[in-house]
């Protein structure tokens, strides 16, 4: 079922269902006791006397308030002020964000020796300065309250703190230089880490690491190894593709390196005049991935029919090519006529094709390299000059592990990092054999479900106290240098195991040995590969100040050599089921590691729009009368904030799930996400959603597999009351059906409507949107310049046309404005949580968020277009849009929200007193309200709320404060809030400008989403300085601005979505 | 009728008697120029002569020296003004009998005419004579030029009406007691004056009054909450400003080194201290009482010369066996033998020591010394000192007041918004020089054409909400 111009955001809006319309209609919608206050909160059916009695208590509190003494504060200084820092002035530090595989080159803001915000080091060649929206919220993690205060035992999982001198005394009395050690892991990516280990060894000789990951990529470097030679994953370089096939890899979203590749995929993703060529994208999955949902072309299939779909691909190249086939599963029709169709698109784009995989199958692998090499990929948009080592982890090198504990084998067992007691699917499995290692240390800073385990804990630094280096690409170095003293007795794993190993390189005496050890390795190691410093001090520093290092790399071509058929044989078969399960990661929880962050537990999910959980993702499809239905009718009632909770039965093990509806799903194919449903994780992170690992199995291979075939789903069996998904919230412009009139009407502006049609608010046809075939973007220009001009001919009937009284304005000075182009966002979330990041942004919790409460000052909407079955997906970076004839301005009754010379929606928390007038107002819904005291600065403990039912409400204590930025307000309970355009960088790069005696620089000033952005699809700028890129941006035919017609004259403009959609696909 | 006429005719009197005792007080100018004498005292004077004339401080108070030179020729004063060491070494008596009361502080040569010196005079005895009628401000630095004060004419003006308000009530009165005299033939019973006060009316607008007046009363007083202009709090270390920035001038940015490039002036830390106070070991006004603790906070012990090594770790019996030796050993430089009241001296300046770097959060003498922190904006107000400073070009002054003469510091002003808003209206963009600016084209050309001859603050936004709150 086809639909070409029209997007939806949801069933409801296709159903016509006239929920939608009244919840539209409310501004301040929620569930049906949206508006009630929490039984934590004041009875408030009060009476006169009440009311009396109240107003005497406050009139006595202001009283006694007002006759106190002014509190006596003091001013703190230096004893001795080292140099570099200035109180006030930010200083920036080169590290790298590294979680695992995880990697990000960042550049780190710290205020008065604090860090306080993560941006992305420019300097680096594989992240180039973007960032994600997990390295975003790493700097939280650093002030999280549930770390380690100091080494410690666990008995029972019960942590008791030890002295560091009594642990070293524990370990080495306990260690045996004959001893079966194993250092445990996800991959470990930094060579002076090596080196510690290799010392480590060197006492111990029968010490190994045991690297894996829990989201895997183990057949990969199997394959790669079997038959290109290299046990690594390649160099991937997707902006040299015209034509990309994924196979479920999510490259833009969790997929490796997705910072580096969302930045590639952009290249050729950006239409233009300048730039009218763009790269085809067909996602090969089982469900809606962020990738996937970017993709041009999605060929659905179950789970267990990916060995068919990727052999029947190798099969249609093979015969295009004249290779010989392979036995290839049998697979639907649909897919296989796309998947004829994409390889013929292959075929033509010979040399800058790119087939990926996220398969961890080995067979499917092999032959996805079959495909690279009959596209002749190798060498053009895959090579291993610069290979990956983002992972390293063999699923076999875990369950040897698992056999040899089991055996009794193992003396020691060392956890660096990893979470085996979680993210295995046999999990219990390990747990069983772990127990029976007789020493247990675990590294982890905070508490883990392996660490409950160990027998020591020595908890290790976080990232950013930490001295430390990383090899994510080879010959591609990056340092990490501490930002802040340690807030906790902590030590980095890798001077502890040096010590341990009692290594003469570590000098004990020195006030930093790691530190040292670090620059005495470097000088071995990395001093003789470079010449352009002469002596090691100059290399260092110039090295520790830009945080990377090149050096060139020698590794040579690689050339396909394997046995297809062999593969073909071991590649999944389809499993016939009517069911499947499908298991994936996402981006803010990845495999489980960042659970206990509230940042990224309230960052939506980009794709099913979703916060704190994870949710059954079940598809959506015509009942063949007349309404789009959900898998077995459930959820219908998403919209008003419930879901249903239904028993899913995975190989006979049960786990109650609440289901979301997910458009783009295959008929038999629901799918759950990964990492959830953590228990010893800190109270944010506890008990959020359910643990699926169980759920996953080991194929023949050794090999985890991500996904179920003996899946059944109940019916409904409770009701999730406090449904958190904000695709609902804050909608602009949905049309509906008037059930009393039968007219159509733009649900959102019910009341305009009713007031008299005619009014420009209530037009039906309002612009939020423009998405088109690359086929037909002229047509779209065309039909832009129509829309553009008819809404400029409205919005100059009013009685007070905007050019005519505003010619003086802005004539001057800076007038700031911002464009975000459609076709660059991925969806991916990295602005969001930088925007959280730096300013200040609450944390709301699930609960407040499903009432509709959540506080982001920048949303990111989801819309579906095309295809019902089987859509595309635009995504929509939503914040306040600054409009020169602002709605919200004009009905302030305190004027606390008003327009500066600069054309900024200025806000005034401490003038507002809350009418929420202005959001009533606001057609682009994006001012918030703090309903509650989320920042606990009020002083009646009342209003406060916990998130996760902690006792301490997050946010409270003056760990966690420390993350905020000291520039940015720390909003109380009752005013409203929204996006600033970064006011506080915009009037820092002002006075940086001034002090320097110069004029303002384009690009002087970017705003925290702007820099955070991995694709570059938001550009900030000053409309009045010509030579402004974003001036060049505004330009463009494809440009045009939400709401136009209703005369706001919006500061920001949008690119229209263009896709390079094959009809003939799918 | 005749009640009434002599009362406005009394009424009219007292007010005009009022309101020409206001302006004959304005007018009583004599023939030297005042205003004149006030700029060259504030320009010249002020840093060491109390703006007062009553109190003494780096100099005398100056208030009555024409008295006190009443005895000599004009010319003396003039020449004492103008060079005072040149007639203390001529060996004029009165020149003598000041230098043997004020040594070794010099006063600096100055370069005026008689009529300078005249107007001056008359500045000064202006100032010392007049009657204080508003309350001066509590910085007492320069104040600002004082509008003509209308209270009085107002209270005049107020009794008049309310006289003539009485007066009108009164004859209503009569007059009602006439007509219904006339109408009944009987003299009805007048009202007593308890029944006047105490009916609705009067009630009525006395509690009228009182709402107006609490009113009037609690809004501005709690518009001041919170505010704590004039704040002088005693400081950990007796640090005088005075001392520093004026006997010795030292630039306000060799300490507060932030407020040309942060939003904070930075306290200084105290190995900035150092920089001199390692050299300069007894102070000039409270000897080695006030200096030791910086050395008790940076661990640098004064017997050696040396800082000590581990001071953190130090016991405070070890730190006080070195202070007491310190102060003990200039006790005796001094007097040449530890007597009984030098023991008590060196005990009292050691618990001073221990109670000025310690307080309930902070239990070690070695540390930050914890400073009481006198001017507080709300955590919503966002301020930049160096836009001020380095951008603006303002002095600390305008702020802050004649720091440099304070002995100990307060704050100068009231650091309302109304304050805040007031000078941005007020205050010129600076321009000049400084290419930012060039983005206002239209003010550039305005003023190159002469239709404009400053761009101020608020002309650029300065006034806008987010400017400041964010």
């Amino acid at each position: 079922m086809k639909n070409k111009n029209e997007v939806w955001i949801g069933v409801e809006q296709l159903n016509n269902d006239p929920v939608l319309n009244e919840l539209s209609n409310q501004e301040f919608a929620g569930p049906e006791d949206g508006l009630q206050i929490t039984e934590k909160t004041l009875e408030l059916g009060s009476s006169r006397r009440d009311f009396l009695k109240f107003l005497g208590f406050s009139l006595g509190a202001a009283t006694l308030a007002a006759s106190c003494d002014i509190p006596v504060r003091r001013a703190i200084p230096y004893v001795i002020k080292p140099d570099t820092i200035v109180p006030g002035v930010a200083t920036y530090y080169a590290s790298s964000f590294v979680q695992g595989g995880d990697y990000c080159a960042v550049l780190v803001k710290t205020r008065e020796g604090r860090p306080i915000k993560i941006e992305g080091n420019s300097l680096s060649t594989i992240t180039k300065g973007a960032t994600s929206a997990r390295a975003q919220a790493s700097v939280l993690s650093l002030y999280d309250t549930n770390r380690f205060p100091q080494a410690g035992t666990m008995e029972d999982g019960k942590f008791r703190k030890i002295s560091w001198e009594d642990l070293d005394k524990a370990v080495t009395g306990a260690l045996n230089p004959k001893d079966e050690i194993r250092i445990l892991a996800n991959t470990l990516m930094s060579p002076t880490g090596q080196q510690a280990i290799e010392e480590f060894q060197a006492k111990y000789p029968n010490t190994k690491v045991v690297m894996y990951d829990a989201v895997s990529s183990s057949a990969m470097l199997e394959a790669n190894a079997q038959t290109l030679g290299t046990q690594s994953i390649p160099d991937y370089h997707f902006d040299k593709a015209d034509v990309i096939v994924s196979f479920g890899a999510d490259f833009l979203g969790t997929w490796i390196s997705p910072i580096e590749y969302a930045a590639q995929y952009a290249v050729n993703r950006k239409v233009n005049p300048e730039h009218p060529k763009m790269s085809r994208h067909i996602q090969v999955e089982s469900h809606l991935s962020m990738t996937g949902s970017n993709a041009d072309n999605r060929v659905l299939i179950k789970p267990s029919e990916m060995g068919a779909a990727i052999a029947t691909l190798y099969n249609e190249l093979a015969a295009l090519n004249g290779a010989t086939s392979v036995s290839a599963p049998s697979l639907n029709d649909k897919a296989k006529a796309a998947l004829k169709k994409a390889a013929a698109d292959l075929n033509a784009a010979k040399g800058k094709a790119l087939v990926v995989s996220g398969s961890n199958n080995i067979g499917e692998q092999v032959l996805v390299n079959a495909i690279n090499a009959l596209l002749d990929s190798y060498g053009q948009t895959i090579d291993f000059t610069r290979a990956s080592m983002q992972r390293k982890g063999t699923d076999g090198a875990i369950q040897g592990l698992i056999r040899e504990m089991g055996a009794g084998a193992i003396n020691a067992v060392f956890v660096m990092g990893a979470n085996p007691a979680f993210d295995l699917p046999n999990a219990d499995a390990f747990k069983e054999a772990f127990a029976k290692v007789p020493m247990k240390v675990s590294f982890a800073n905070i508490p883990d479900e392996t660490t409950a385990l160990c027998n020591f804990v020595a908890p290790a630094h976080h990232y950013l106290e930490s001295w430390g280096d990383v090899e994510p690409k080879r010959g591609l170095y990056s340092l990490i240098q501490p930002t802040i003293a340690p807030l906790f007795k902590t030590r980095q794993a890798e001077e502890s195991l040096l010590r341990w190993a009692g290594s003469p390189n570590l000098k004990l005496d020195s006030d930093q040995p790691y530190f040292e050890y670090l620059r005495w390795n470097w000088q071995q190691k990395m001093f003789p590969k470079q010449s352009r410093f002469a002596t090691f001090q100059i290399f260092w520093d110039s090295t520790l100040h830009d945080g990377v290092f090149e050096v060139p790399s020698d590794a040579g071509a690689v050339s396909f050599q394997g046995d297809v058929a062999d593969a073909a044989s071991k590649v999944s078969k389809p499993s016939g089921s009517e069911l499947e399960i499908a298991f994936f990661e996402t981006v803010n929880q990845g495999a489980g590691q960042y659970a206990h962050n509230p940042w990224l537990q309230e960052m939506p999910d980009p794709v099913a729009r979703t916060v704190w959980g994870n949710y059954l993702a079940i598809p959506i499809f015509w009942d063949g009368s007349n309404e789009w239905q959900a898998f077995k009718g459930l959820n219908k009632e998403e919209a008003k904030g419930k879901a249903d909770i239904v028993e899913v039965d995975v190989n006979g093990s049960t786990q109650r799930v609440t289901c979301v509806r997910q458009f783009g799903q295959p008929e038999g194919g629901v799918a759950l996400a990964l990492g959830y449903g953590r228990q010893i994780v800190g109270q944010a992170g506890k008990n959020v959603g359910v643990n699926v690992y169980p759920w996953c199995s080991i194929d023949a291979n050794g090999n985890t597999q991500y996904y179920a075939t003996s899946v059944s789903v109940s019916d409904r069996v409770e009701v999730e009351n406090d449904f958190a998904c904000v695709q609902y919230h804050h909608t602009m412009g949905v049309k509906g059906t008037d059930p009393k009139t039968n007219e159509v009407i733009n649900v959102d502006e019910k009341t305009v409507m009713t007031l008299g049609a005619g009014y420009q608010g209530g037009l039906t046809d309002r612009t939020i949107i423009y998405q088109a075939n690359l086929k037909e973007v002229e047509e779209l220009v065309e039909h832009i310049h129509e829309k553009r001009e008819e809404a400029k001919e409205l919005n100059e009937k009013t009685l007070y046309p905007f050019d005519k009284y505003t010619e003086n304005l802005y004539s001057q000075g800076h007038h700031w404005g911002m464009h975000i182009d459609l076709n660059a966002c991925t969806g991916c979330g990295a602005c969001q949580v930088a925007c959280v990041a730096e300013n200040n942004v609450p944390v709301v919790g699930k609960k407040e968020v499903s009432r509709h409460h959540e506080m982001t000052w920048l949303r990111i909407d989801r819309y579906f277009y095309g295809d019902y079955e089987n859509p595309n997906v635009v995504y929509q970076p939503m914040m306040c849009q600054h409009c020169d004839n602002a709605p919200c301005e004009n009905v302030c009754p305190v004027a606390a929200t008003n327009h500066s010379s600069e054309g900024l929606n200025q806000m005034t928390y401490n003038r507002c007193i809350g009418t929420r007038y202005c959001a009533n107002n606001c057609p682009y819904k994006v001012r918030r309200f703090n309903w509650l005291d989320y920042t606990t600065a009020d002083i009646f403990p009342a209003n406060e709320y916990a998130i996760n039912g902690e006792d301490l409400v997050f946010g409270s204590d003056n760990l966690t404060r420390m993350v905020l930025n000291p520039d940015v307000t720390v909003r109380s309970r009752g005013v409203i809030e929204k996006c600033s355009f970064c006011v506080q960088r915009i009037q820092e790069g002002k006075l940086t400008a001034k002090k320097e005696g110069r004029s303002l620089r384009d690009g002087d000033i970017k705003t925290a989403c702007q820099t955070a952005c991995p694709t570059g699809a938001i550009t900030f700028g000053d409309l009045n300085n010509e030579e402004a890129e974003l001036n060049k941006k505004l330009k463009e035919e494809l440009n045009y601005r939400v709401l136009e017609e209703i005369n706001t004259q919006a500061s920001v403009n949008y690119s229209a979505r263009i896709n390079n959609r094959d009809e003939a696909i799918s | 009728m005749m009640d009434l006429k002599r009362f406005t005719a009394y009424a009219l009197f007292l007010c005009f008697f009022l309101a020409t005792g206001i302006v004959s007080a304005q007018d009583a100018a004599p023939a030297v120029d005042l205003t004149e004498g006030e700029t060259l005292f504030k320009n010249n004077c002020a840093a060491c002569h109390n703006k007062n004339m009553k109190d003494n401080l780096t100099g005398p108070a100056l208030g009555g020296v024409q008295d006190r030179w009443a005895d000599y020729p004009r010319k003396d004063l003039y020449s004492w003004v103008n060079n005072s060491q040149a007639l203390i070494n001529s060996g004029h008596p009165r020149a003598v009998e000041l230098w043997n009361q004020w040594k070794p502080t010099v006063m600096s040569n100055f370069n005026f005419s008689d009529q300078q010196i005249e107007n001056i005079l008359a500045y000064v005895n202006d100032v010392y004579t007049r009657v204080p009628v508003v309350a001066v401000t509590p910085g007492g630095g320069t104040a600002a030029p004082q509008k003509p004060n209308n209270t009085l004419l107002f209270l005049g003006l107020f009794a008049l009406l309310a006289v003539v308000a009485l007066v009108l009530a009164r004859i209503i009165s009569n007059l009602d007691y006439l007509a219904k005299v006339q109408e009944t033939g009987e003299a009805p019973p007048r009202k007593t004056l308890a029944q006047i006060l105490t009916s609705k009316g009067i009630i009525a607008f006395v509690v009228f009054l009182v709402v107006v007046l609490g009113g009037y009363t609690t809004v501005n007083n709690a518009i001041n909450l919170g505010r704590q202009q004039g704040y002088q709090p005693d400081q950990p270390i007796k640090f005088s400003h005075l001392t520093h920035a004026g006997t010795h001038k030292i630039d306000c940015n060799y300490c507060h080194d932030g407020a040309r490039r942060s939003k904070h002036s930075v306290i200084p830390a105290a190995n900035t201290c150092m920089n001199c106070h390692k050299a300069i070991k007894v102070g000039s006004t409270y000897g080695t009482a006030e200096i030791s603790k910086i050395y008790a906070s940076i661990g640098f012990d004064p017997n050696t010369d040396k800082y000590i090594e581990h001071y953190d770790a130090m016991s405070q019996a070890d730190i006080e066996k070195i202070f007491k030796k310190w102060f003990s050993d200039n006790y005796i430089k001094e007097k040449n033998t530890l007597d009984a009241e030098g023991e008590l001296l060196v005990k009292n300046q050691w618990e001073d020591l221990v109670a000025s770097l310690t307080n309930p959060g902070k239990d070690k003498v070695q540390g930050p010394i914890e400073w009481i922190r006198i001017h507080n904006l709300p955590d919503h107000v966002y301020f930049n000192h160096s836009q001020h400073v380095t951008v603006g070009k303002l002095t600390c002054q305008t702020c802050h007041g004649t720091v440099e003469a304070m002995e100990v510091v307060q704050q100068f002003s009231p650091l309302s918004m109304g304050w805040c808003v007031n000078c941005h209206r007020k205050t010129e963009v600076q321009f000049a020089n400084n290419p930012y600016y060039e983005a206002y084209k239209k003010y550039h050309e305005e003023m190159a054409s002469g239709k404009r001859d400053k761009v101020t603050v608020e002309e650029i936004g300065g006034v806008e909400c987010q400017k400041c709150h964010y």
